[in-house]
């Protein structure tokens, strides 16, 4: 909408508006009955009618009389969304492999596809040109039309146009990452760093769901963190945030890629993880978690391996907490295989040593329950924003 | 660092006057795939079927999690918790994906079976791996695609908490797009920390999934190396020709006979 902020709203705009917050409720909330909407939105039962009916005839949604009748009366109708009214690409470029998946309105993955890269294939061209035609393979046996595309990628990315500025994990510097993308699959691409993504599906359909202030920090080879802020994402000039594995929390340590000295990550990413279990360096993934859920099972080996891993991430995330005063701080990627123990502890700890936890009473440390699907869910979402308000 | 969830040592097996294992070593670490590649007739389904109890072994050791132990048939390789699935689709066509996923091992009383909790159990499962494509755990598996099939016969394995999982050419019967599926679904097994071997004729398949290759030659296991450290081109001549360079078995002019 072009409208200034000070011009009246047309009634098509009024329209056009609530139409897009029905299906965004849709998209995000699941099913719903017409009556529920209504309240929800606050809107009247005509105009939730026309709406709904509106969105039937274009195939986007789908009603259904609801299986478990509440209350008396003629049922209200159930409202679901069609997964293939609109389809988007999700795409999760991480230092040692690659997903992609096609999720359909309302969330579905339809379809997916991951391969490992072994450290020799991080070669843009070769990235790039392999997503596309993993692409269309899936796209061809689904036969559907792809309206828009969500990437994660672990580095510092401009937002406008999708531009890696930086991913030195993967050691790419000044890729159009964006640009090439869009060219190829002929539909919008929308680029964003991996850590503001997954804090979006955090917000949007994980553990964080409903909380205005909270922060997202995972761990990959890298640790990066997300910030929901008063509702929405914390973005920085151009979108250049989310580097909170970069806060330097020990200037004796070890010297990281970045250039700098001790940062969070050299202490609680996924090599130095392998150092606390004893595993080579680049151990598969699986192994680690394999490593930690079997420590799980034995608290007092988990420690003596973990203590020192734990006093840095407790330690680092005193500091994000101070810093954001967040109500939760969601634990994602590797972290959701740590012992739960340990969260609980570093939770407990956490909660004892801020200040603005203190003062908030309270800020909560919780693992995320999405698994290592988080970015592919936050990718589609990134690229389903601007795809509710066309379809 | 933890004992290798399975490791077989000296494994023999004949079949009458056909040797088809030749002390065979391999090992199976939790959370890695490993691919087991071979020409037709190496012995890779006969190794995979003697390490799920179908086959007796001749000889050879096994220890699960570093302890000895001794798999005399399919139901000890189940209690250890090693689960197959097979190329051809394995599954009772006439039975629903519940049914399918608790077969042999149905929960309730004697009397009456808990549909409900298998049902609930099954759908979880199938979410845990983010499976939303089927539409409903009740639908005969007669009328799933041959990606779907293969998908609750994978789920069955996280379902029954599985330890290793071998798939012996689990992609055979599929086109591409499903193939990349169950390939993807095979990767995240793995992520989740159980010990998986995948066999497969596709090198492509092989190095998009495996963290390691185990190479068997006429019956003989001639080289587990890290996918990272070898090329397609080693891996093909370790597979029709046993040797790559100083991979595999020694050059025969440096043989002892």
């Amino acid at each position: 909408m072009t409208s200034s902020p000070t011009a009246g709203a047309r009634p098509d705009e009024v329209r056009r508006h609530n139409r897009t917050a029905l299906l965004r409720r849709l998209h995000v909330g699941g099913p719903c009955t017409r009556a529920a909407l209504a309240t929800e939105l606050g809107l009247n039962r005509s105009t939730i009618k026309a709406l709904v009916d509106g969105l039937a005839e274009s195939g986007v949604v789908e009603e259904r009389v609801p299986r478990l009748r509440s209350g008396a009366g003629r049922p209200s109708l159930l409202v679901l969304p069609r997964s293939h009214a609109a389809v988007v690409l999700a795409v999760d470029i991480r230092v040692e492999q690659v997903a992609i998946a096609l999720v359909g309105l309302g969330g579905e993955m339809l379809a997916r596809n991951s391969w490992n890269l072994h450290g020799r294939a991080r070669d843009p061209d070769e990235l790039i040109t392999h997503v596309i035609e993993s692409t269309r393979v899936l796209v061809d046996d689904l036969g559907v039309r792809m309206t828009g595309v969500g990437v994660s990628v672990p580095g510092v990315v401009r937002r406008r146009d999708g531009f890696v500025h930086e991913a030195p994990n993967l050691r790419w510097s000044g890729i159009p990452l964006g640009d090439r993308l869009g060219v190829a699959l002929a539909a919008p691409v929308r680029v964003a760093n991996d850590a503001e993504i997954a804090a979006l599906a955090e917000h949007l359909r994980g553990a964080a769901r409903g909380s205005l202030d909270a922060v997202y920090v995972s761990a990959d080879i890298g640790v990066g963190g997300g910030v929901i802020s008063d509702g929405s994402t914390l973005r920085g000039t151009a979108g250049y945030v989310g580097e909170l594995g970069h806060m330097v929390v020990n200037p004796a340590g070890r010297a990281c890629y970045c250039g700098s000295r001790g940062c969070w990550e050299t202490e609680v990413g996924e090599l130095a993880l392998c150092r606390a279990l004893d595993l080579p360096e680049h151990s598969p993934r699986g192994m680690v978690v394999a490593e930690l859920r079997a420590l799980a099972q034995r608290p007092e080996l988990a420690a003596a391996r973990l203590g020192e891993f734990r006093e840095w991430l407790t330690l680092g995330l005193v500091n994000i907490v101070n810093a954001f005063g967040p109500e939760l701080v969601v634990l994602g990627d590797l972290f959701t295989a740590l012992p739960p123990a340990l969260v609980a502890e570093v939770g407990a700890e956490v909660g004892r040593r801020s200040l603005v936890s203190r003062a908030i009473g309270g800020t909560r440390v919780l693992a995320s329950a999405m698994g290592s699907d988080v970015k592919l869910v936050g990718a589609a979402e990134l690229a389903f924003e601007p795809v509710l308000d066309m379809v | 660092m933890s004992e290798p969830v399975l490791e077989l040592t000296g494994l023999n097996k004949s079949f009458g006057p056909v040797h088809v294992l030749h002390d065979v070593d391999f090992t199976v670490r939790a959370g890695e795939v490993t691919a087991l590649v071979g020409d037709n007739g190496a012995g890779k389904s006969t190794l995979v079927k003697c390490v799920a109890g179908i086959h007796p072994m001749d000889s050879g050791q096994v220890r699960f999690a570093g302890e000895r132990v001794s798999i005399g048939g399919p139901r000890d390789a189940a209690r250890l918790g090693i689960e197959v699935v097979y190329q051809d689709l394995a599954l009772a066509d006439n039975l629903d994906i519940v049914q399918n996923m608790f077969l042999g091992r149905e929960r309730g009383s004697d009397w009456l079976l808990d549909e409900a909790a298998m049902e609930k159990a099954a759908r979880d499962t199938l979410a845990s791996l983010s499976v939303r494509t089927v539409k409903s755990v009740r639908t005969p598996v007669s009328a799933l695609s041959g990606g779907q099939r293969q998908t609750v016969a994978i789920a069955k394995s996280v379902l029954w908490e599985s330890k290793v999982v071998l798939l012996d050419e689990p992609t055979a019967a599929l086109g591409v797009a499903q193939t990349r599926q169950v390939l993807d679904l095979v990767r995240r097994l793995a992520e989740q920390g159980l010990g998986v071997v995948l066999i497969s004729h596709n090198m492509a398949d092989v190095f998009e999934v495996a963290d390691r290759i185990a190479t068997l030659y006429l019956g003989r296991m001639v080289a587990e190396v890290a996918t990272r450290d070898v090329t397609h081109g080693q891996i093909v001549e370790l597979i029709t020709a046993g040797r790559s360079g100083d991979l595999g078995l020694a050059r025969p002019e440096t043989a002892t006979v």
